[in-house]
């Protein structure tokens, strides 16, 4: 499972057709979650799909490298305090736990192409948090349960 | 007790069979699922959050404590799977390996 698979067709598939369609896909789910199916959740497991599938054909060792485990960890904690620190940004803003209506966010509207609510990007700044979360989770869990041979 | 299991199966799908004919039409406007909370969810969503996607607005932002719930469940078990099967990186399972050799 972890040795490197030597075609020169499954390297050119999956490297230059795939995997990049498919994390261009995963970004687009996971930024239009607002107004068309999709959302944080499953932008993390379109994305950990293509890592998983580097790992399954170029190998372990160069894909690990790509994405490191120690580091899908940290990203990992870092979606998970994205999430909560929106919660609490809110709840020094004055309002309840992850009350997206008093985050100060609105700036973002000047550098945006069209007019969102705090709300919107309240949701989209904790669909972000759970993306970071879902990726790294499922490919450290790939990661770990492949390890053993 | 091998015998009697299918029997048991078949009596279970009956009674299913038979209670779900009292159950709504789909897309029945009358069924109780539809005339308590879920006509103001439809209706007054989309203004009063300001994205069309009603599933994303229930799931981010009216049950927001929900999801961050379940994106530590989540976190969770991924740390679990590390403690259990991989007790670190693999550089510190390297290191491990060489301390027992």
């Amino acid at each position: 499972m972890s040795n490197r698979y030597d075609s020169v067709i499954l390297h050119f598939i999956v490297r230059i057709l795939l995997i990049p369609f498919i994390l261009i896909f995963a970004i687009y789910v996971l930024i239009h979650g607002e107004a068309s199916p999709g959302g944080g959740f499953q932008a993390g497991a379109i994305f950990a799909a293509a890592a998983l599938l580097g790992r399954l054909t170029l190998g372990q060792q160069q894909s690990s490298d790509r994405y490191p485990t120690a580091l899908l960890v940290v990203v990992a904690s870092i979606g998970l305090v994205i999430y909560a620190g929106t919660g609490v940004v809110s709840m020094f803003a004055g309002a309840n736990y992850l009350d997206y209506d008093a985050l100060p966010v609105l700036w973002f509207n000047d550098v945006a192409s069209h007019i969102r609510s705090a709300r919107a990007i309240g949701i989209f700044i904790i669909e972000i948090g759970v993306f970071l979360g879902v990726f790294s989770i499922l490919t450290v869990l790939y990661d770990h349960l492949s390890e053993r041979e | 007790m091998k015998l009697l299991t299918p029997f048991l199966l078949i009596l279970v799908t009956a009674l299913f069979v038979w209670v779900s004919s009292d159950l709504p039409a789909r897309g029945d406007l009358q069924a109780p699922a539809s005339v308590h909370v879920s006509p103001d969810y439809t209706v007054q969503t989309e203004e009063a959050i300001g994205i069309p996607n009603l599933v994303s607005a229930i799931l981010a932002d009216f049950r927001s404590y929900d999801t961050l719930g379940e994106t530590f469940v989540v976190f969770t078990a991924g740390i679990a799977v590390i403690l259990v099967l991989g007790a670190g990186s693999s550089a510190a399972g390297a290191a491990r390996e060489e301390d027992e050799t």
